[in-house]
This record gives structure tokens, C-alpha cells and sequence, in this order.
């Protein structure tokens, strides 16, 4: 089991990612799975420029991702997976990857969002997915940087 | 009047605090604009805010970034790798922004050296400028 960190972060490679996570974890290689992101040859090559040099950025869509990740579980090599929306993460757990825990890094607020803490916030059908995590065994957390201690969805999730 | 236009490029408030400071040094500096990213804003979305500040006339547009490898300047560059007419320098310091703007040059390879050229030499620790100074 070597995938470090599974995080949804709608900004998927920053500052944040690079300067903390990447090091606290000693992930060598970053999967980035979004169907939108992997049709995007622009934001691919964004996001391939934002990791440190050294560090392999993958993007993949979903099945391709679930494929590849299930194959990178299985070595010993330190990953760190990105996502930008729990949908995802859900779809990855349905295919098989092996995810003990999600972190939620980075969720923008706007129209129809709750906040949940800090600079997360959820829609309702993000919110359902999340709790469908949880049901799957999937532990969900909220860790904004590496140095936070993370917080338990199941704690702040009022059921509402 | 210069024939190119300049965007700021970097994270939070740094490109509008660099924009009014080299205002106060030069006056109203035309066709010069600040794109701030915000700490939870997406890659994609700050890249329409920066498409939007380059315009989508055939005008020249040098893009000052401020950190080599922060999000601003990976929007950039690859928004320069796809547009001729734009080019993306990092490291941007308020020498390198006062030298662009007060230029009336074409904005050509000779013009990018000298604004980097100003950018590196206006970083000195003050002893060794001292000491060059008087020898």
C-alpha cells in the first residue's frame, strides 16, 4: 500500500503541495486523476511545471487512473494522488484502488456550498459522496497543510 | 509611448503592491495590469483572469512573474509557449518593472535582456556594492 496521500484539492498542484506535502510524505511521483484535466493539454502542462523537478506528474481520467493506481499500490514507490471532487476518489474506490484514507486539502466555496471548515466547503452531492467514502471504509479527513492535525469528517458531519 | 503591455503576474497582493509602487515612482503607468492569485483559487480559473489581462488584440505583451515555478508563472509560460507575441520573465523586482515601463523599445530579445540584465544587477548585498563603488 504506497499511495501516500489521496487528496481532493480543486487546485490540485500549489505551493501547499509542493512545499509541504510532497516532503512530509517523501512522495516521488504525483498521479493526478481528472477526466477534465487529462482532456486539458494546457492545464497539463501547468500542472507538470508546478511539481519539483525530479517529481513525475501523471494525468490520467478516471479508468485509465484506477488502472494505473491499483498497479502503483502494489510497488513499494511513495505516490501522491490528486483529485479535484470527492465524485472521483468514489469512482477510484468502486474500481478497486485501495484507499484507506481521503484528505480533503482544498474544496472552493461558492453557490449551494456549506462550509465545512476553513477553506472547505461541500454541495450536498459532495457531501453524500463523502459519507458514501466512509461506508466503503475510506476514511475521510480534513488537512488543509501537512503540519494541521487532521480533523474527522465523521466529527464536524452533522448529518444534515 | 511604449508599443508593448505589461502584466504582473503573481500569488496574492503582490502584483497590485508592485503596480502602485511603480506608480508612485513613475506616475500612471499606462497598459500596465495586476493579476493576484488567491490562495484558493483554481490553475484554470487565474488562467482566465491572466488570458483576459494579456487581451486578445495582436498587441505585444510581456508578463512579469514573480516566483520561478509558482502557479502565476507556470500559467504564463505556457500561455507564451502557445503566443509569440508573449513573453514571460520570473523574478520580477520593482527595477525590472520601472526599466519596462519608461521603455519606448520594441519588446525583442535585446530589450528582455537589459530588463533581466536591471533585475539581477539591482540585487547587491551592500558591503561588496560598497566596496565596488570606491575601488
Amino acid at each position: 500500500m504506497s499511495l501516500r496521500l489521496v487528496r481532493i484539492d480543486d487546485r490540485l498542484i500549489h505551493g501547499q503541495v509542493v512545499a509541504g506535502w510532497l516532503r512530509a510524505l517523501g512522495a516521488r511521483r504525483i498521479v493526478i486523476v481528472d477526466e477534465a484535466t487529462a482532456r486539458d493539454e494546457f492545464m497539463r502542462e501547468v500542472l507538470t511545471l508546478a511539481a519539483p523537478q525530479g517529481v513525475p506528474v501523471e494525468v490520467c481520467g478516471v479508468a485509465d487512473g484506477a488502472v494505473r493506481l491499483i498497479e502503483l499500490a502494489a510497488t513499494p514507490e511513495p505516490v501522491m494522488v490528486l483529485a479535484r471532487m470527492p465524485r472521483t476518489v468514489l469512482a477510484l474506490r468502486h474500481a478497486g484502488v485501495p484507499i484507506d484514507v481521503v484528505d480533503l486539502g482544498g474544496m472552493g466555496a461558492g453557490p449551494g456550498r456549506r462550509r465545512l471548515h476553513k477553506t472547505i466547503s461541500v454541495s450536498s452531492d459532495e457531501l453524500r459522496e463523502l459519507r458514501e467514502l466512509e461506508q466503503m471504509g475510506t476514511r475521510v479527513e480534513i488537512q488543509i497543510v501537512a503540519d494541521d492535525r487532521p480533523i474527522a469528517f465523521r466529527s464536524i458531519d452533522t448529518g444534515n | 509611448m511604449r508599443s508593448f503591455r505589461i502584466v504582473i503576474a503573481g500569488h496574492g497582493t503582490l502584483p497590485a503592491a508592485v503596480l502602485a509602487t511603480a506608480e508612485l515612482i513613475c506616475g500612471r503607468i499606462p497598459d500596465l495590469t495586476a493579476v493576484g492569485l488567491e490562495p484558493t483559487e483554481t490553475p484554470d480559473h487565474y488562467a482566465d483572469s491572466l488570458r483576459a489581462a494579456i487581451g486578445r488584440d495582436h498587441r505585444p505583451v510581456l508578463v512579469f512573474a514573480d516566483l520561478l515555478g509558482g502557479t502565476p508563472f507556470n500559467v504564463a509560460s505556457a500561455i507564451a509557449r502557445r503566443s509569440p507575441r508573449v513573453v514571460c520573465v520570473a523574478g520580477v523586482n520593482l527595477a525590472m518593472v520601472v526599466e519596462a515601463a519608461l521603455s519606448d523599445a520594441a519588446l525583442d530579445d535585446d530589450l528582455i535582456e537589459r530588463l533581466v540584465e536591471v533585475g539581477r544587477s539591482g540585487i547587491v548585498e551592500t558591503e561588496r556594492h560598497r566596496a565596488r563603488r570606491v575601488s
